[in-house]
């Protein structure tokens, strides 16, 4: 179907990260390839079609007693081969890395209608060039996802949420390095902004015995109460709000500057150890987007009504457009909707 | 640096590839030793002789020039002026790989990076240290560790090999089962191009807008630039690490207590398996106490002190459950360190007792350890080698290390193609052909087994992007050699660029 390809087109998974950019002519939609398509629970290992919802892969895992520790927004929506061409991510990131920390192997379709894959079904392998990586935040531009595999984990045995709030922003990286000197290992850990003041909510998880003794230090460390899961709902909740958005990302010890650099009526919610957050609402970021950049970081639009996704393209610009042009010659793939107008 | 991996490959003993001396410009020599100063370009044949092959012996070919720079801006310039004499560039850790991957191009520039082993930048509250790639792997956990952090990933030739050769190979290690590989530590990169320009990619802020070139480049085995400067991260050290060693009467049980472990939702640091050879081996080499058994499992557990105990005790009753015939504990750091000590020296190790060795690398589903290990034995058995197996059983990587004595005619031979069968092993049960030495020059020949012709082309599509003249290592990783081709047109400037809602640099 690819290879007789005229139009512009562009790949549709549950369509809850279409974001920007001008419209394709074509949408094509992942919907039908819902297939699991190998999991093999003693090797941690699972192969899914791209159009698999991450809430029925997570269903299906967690009956073997495991899990994808990957946990974006809306997964009763979003599908695996849109969180990897978005690279989304949730909380769990701050324990378990990215996708592209987790997938280890992919297939796709080019534009031309040529299948490749790379990577592989196990859990290590270096053969080859790594299309997995390629692919991961590649939004569409390269080609169709087909197939992603990834590592999974053991579901724990255990976990224990706690909130903290009334903090100023230099307490939640403050917060950050305490915790890290206590040689803490939190499997999430998400900072939202309330009003001029922030409340952290950090998860542990684990067997029973370490979750209970990492919950007691982390009380040591600050005013910390337990809390229900739902507070994780609530955040997700939070990220989704609205229709408009923007990711920000600096160093983690950078959350002031990035605060000052941004309304302050913002809501905003911010990974701590990780340097990414969320900023809701619409507003006027051209000027917090050269602050960020200042600070080697970025500001990229999710969702808006109006404005460029991206802002300067980086330095590797041309890589870029030659990785496009060798992938997608013609162009039809989602074409303007990523970096440098790629 | 590169006497210490003489002994990983006593095997080397003959010259199968050796490629004649072609050589260079008088001219070309003349401005790259303006470059990088008269003694750190180097062109004697003598001294050319020690960059003739890396930790793969039996493959040699001689380089036209050996050049040694000191900075990204030096590389840049050797770059430009190997492009223009239009000679092929090949890159040079420590020349620890085992697959060839450092091994030169007849007659090419090899850019050894021994010389650019600068730590810049540590900032250890943000989690990351910027180094340059010659830096030795060790050196940067050395460097940090006063302060409380590590660096992850522990190829057990980490006390010679480079940052550089790591990326290259996105090398592993024994604790990568929990912590990941080379890529999984690599947050940014400053890469030399062919034609000599300079590009950054990532950074220690993560998630820069693009693709992740950054992750496309680790393990790209030195074909798509030159790695100048490497962001790597820094991870705290865990609170506690709880270590153990178990002896089984086969490798069958030991394998079955690896999926027994990996079931009840533990993630080890680490899981390593030996069996009789290596054991023998590892005894003789560094004189570990270890009894006379079949099969032996060494493994870490780390994290918060109160998890580490509980599983440590988890672990240890399911190795008794699943047959072991002893646990054993270290008593203090000392003793930890030789357990782990002799399991990293069990490469050289097998030197001891044979003549001569190849180190085969080959992933399989964990689940099937034992099953694969008893088709190795039965090939072993019918070719009449003996196989030493060591390897990572966590993740099911392979390293058997089939034994012969060059001096018997035939013997290599079929060494050879008894490693050759292991990979397709490997293959038939899902597996891969490399878990972290690479492809190189020696398993290229494995590549069309593995992957189709559009994988292939594929791949071949994301190295021309970066390297269409294929200047940087050709002829390695792909089973035929490829040309880029035409350039493909200008890129057209889209409606969005033209309306101004996007701009291009
Ligand atoms: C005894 C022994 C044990 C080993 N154990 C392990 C192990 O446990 N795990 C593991 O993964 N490996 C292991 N290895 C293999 C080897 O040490 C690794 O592959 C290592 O990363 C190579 O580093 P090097 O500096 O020696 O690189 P080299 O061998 O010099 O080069 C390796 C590749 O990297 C390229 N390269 C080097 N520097 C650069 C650069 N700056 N830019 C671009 N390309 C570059 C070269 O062109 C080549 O393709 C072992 C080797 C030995 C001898």
């Amino acid at each position: 179907m690819l290879r007789s390809l005229r139009e512009r087109v562009m790949f549709v998974g549950g369509g809850t990260q279409l974001g920007l950019g001008p419209a394709p002519e074509v949408l094509f939609s992942t919907r039908l390839l819902n297939r699991i398509v190998d999991y093999a629970p003693s090797d941690q290992v699972v192969t899914v079609e791209a159009g698999v919802t991450l809430a029925a892969l997570q269903e299906h895992l967690n009956k073997q007693g495991q899990r994808l520790s990957l946990d974006p927004p809306l997964p009763e929506r979003a599908t695996l081969g849109g969180i990897v061409a978005a690279n989304s991510f949730g909380p769990l990131r701050t324990r378990f890395g990215s996708v592209r920390d987790l997938i280890i192997g992919v297939s796709i379709v080019r534009a031309d209608g040529t299948r490749a894959k790379g990577g592989g079904k196990v859990v290590k392998t270096v053969a080859g060039f790594d299309l997995p990586k390629l692919m991961c935040g590649s939004l569409g531009t390269l080609g169709l996802i087909a197939t992603t595999t990834f590592r999974v984990h053991p579901l724990p045995e255990s976990h224990a949420t706690l909130v903290a709030r009334g903090l100023p922003a230099s307490g939640v990286f403050a917060l950050v390095k305490a915790m890290r000197a206590a040689q803490l290992e939190p499997a999430a850990m998400v900072a939202t902004r309330e009003e001029t003041t922030w409340e952290i909510v950090v998860r542990f998880e684990g067997f029973e015995s370490g979750v209970k003794q990492q919950r007691e230090k982390l009380r040591t460390l600050g005013a910390f109460e337990d809390e229900g899961d739902s507070v994780w709902a609530a955040h997700a909740a939070f990220r989704t709000a609205g229709d408009a958005r923007v990711k920000v990302a600096a160093l983690p010890s950078q959350l002031e500057q990035v605060v000052s650099a941004l309304p302050a009526e913002q809501r905003l919610c911010w990974y701590p150890t990780l340097g990414l957050g969320f900023a809701m609402g619409s507003f006027e970021f051209e000027s917090a987007r050269h602050t960020l950049a200042a600070l080697g970081g970025s500001l990229t639009v999710e969702a808006a009504p109006s404005g460029s996704a991206y802002g300067a393209p980086p330095d590797s610009l041309r890589v870029h457009q030659s990785m496009k042009a060798r992938f997608d010659p013609r162009d039809l793939l989602a074409p303007g909707r990523f970096i440098g107008g790629i | 640096m590169d006497a210490d991996i003489q002994p990983a490959t006593p095997g080397a003993t003959h010259a199968t590839m050796q490629a004649p001396a072609q050589p260079v410009l008088h001219d070309v020599l003349l401005q790259l030793a303006s470059v990088v100063g008269e003694k750190n370009c180097i062109r004697e044949v003598e001294q050319l002789r020690t960059y003739e092959s890396d930790g793969l012996a039996s493959f040699r070919a001689t380089p036209g020039v050996v050049v040694l720079p000191a900075s990204t801006e030096e590389v840049a310039q050797v770059v430009r002026i190997a492009q223009r004499a239009n000679l092929p560039i090949v890159a040079r850790g420590a020349g620890t790989g085992l697959s060839g991957g450092a091994l030169p191009i007849p007659g090419c520039v090899l850019i050894g990076l021994s010389r650019m082993k600068k730590i810049l930048e540590v900032d250890l509250d943000n989690g990351f240290l910027r180094v340059q790639p010659g830096v030795i792997n060790l050196d940067v956990s050395k460097h940090i560790g006063p302060g409380g952090y590590y660096y992850a990933p522990d190829p057990s030739s980490q006390s010679v090999c480079t940052i550089g050769g790591n990326v290259a190979e996105n090398s592993g290690g024994a604790h990568c089962l929990k912590y990941g590989f080379t890529v999984n530590h690599v947050l940014g990169l400053t890469v030399v191009l062919g034609d000599g320009s300079i590009v950054k990619l990532g950074g220690p802020v993560l998630d820069e807008p693009g693709y992740d070139l950054t992750g496309v480049v680790v393990g790209s085995e030195g074909m798509l630039g030159i790695v100048t400067e490497v962001v790597l991260r820094a991870l705290r050290k865990p609170e506690a690490t709880r270590t153990f060693f178990a002896t089984f009467p086969s490798t069958t049980e030991a394998g079955n207590a690896v999926s027994a472990i990996i079931a009840s939702g533990i993630v080890p640091a680490a899981i390593e398996m030996m069996d009789k050879l290596a054991i023998v081996a590892a005894k003789a080499a560094t004189g570990v106490d270890w009894p006379d058994v079949n099969a032996a499992l060494l493994m870490d557990v780390d994290g918060p002190l109160a998890e580490c105990e509980h599983t440590s005790a988890i672990a240890s009753r399911l190795c008794s459950e699943a047959g072991a015939l002893e646990v054993r504990v270290p008593r203090d750091a000392y003793q930890r360190d030789l357990m782990w000590k002799g399991r990293k020296s069990a490469f050289a190790a097998v030197g001891r007792i044979s003549r001569n060795y190849l180190v085969q690398d080959g992933v399989i589903p964990r689940s099937e350890i034992a099953k694969v290990l008893r088709e190795i034995a039965e090939l072993a058995a019918k070719t009449g080698l003996r196989v030493a197996n060591v390897f990572h059983a966590g993740d099911g990587n392979l390293h058997p290390l089939v034994l012969y004595d060059a001096r018997v005619p035939g013997e290599e031979k079929k060494a050879e193609e008894f490693a050759g069968d292991i990979l397709r092993i490997c293959l038939r049960y899902g597996g891969s052909i490399t878990g972290e030495h690479g492809v190189g020059a020696d398993k290229a020949i494995y590549m069309g087994e593995m992957f189709s012709e559009g994988d292939l082309e594929t791949m071949g599509k994301l190295r021309c992007a970066f390297d269409p003249e294929a200047r940087f290592n050709p002829g390695k990783v792909f089973p035929t050699p490829r040309l880029c081709g035409d350039k493909p047109g200008p890129h057209k400037p889209h409606a969005s660029e033209l309306s101004g809602d996007a701009v291009r640099v």
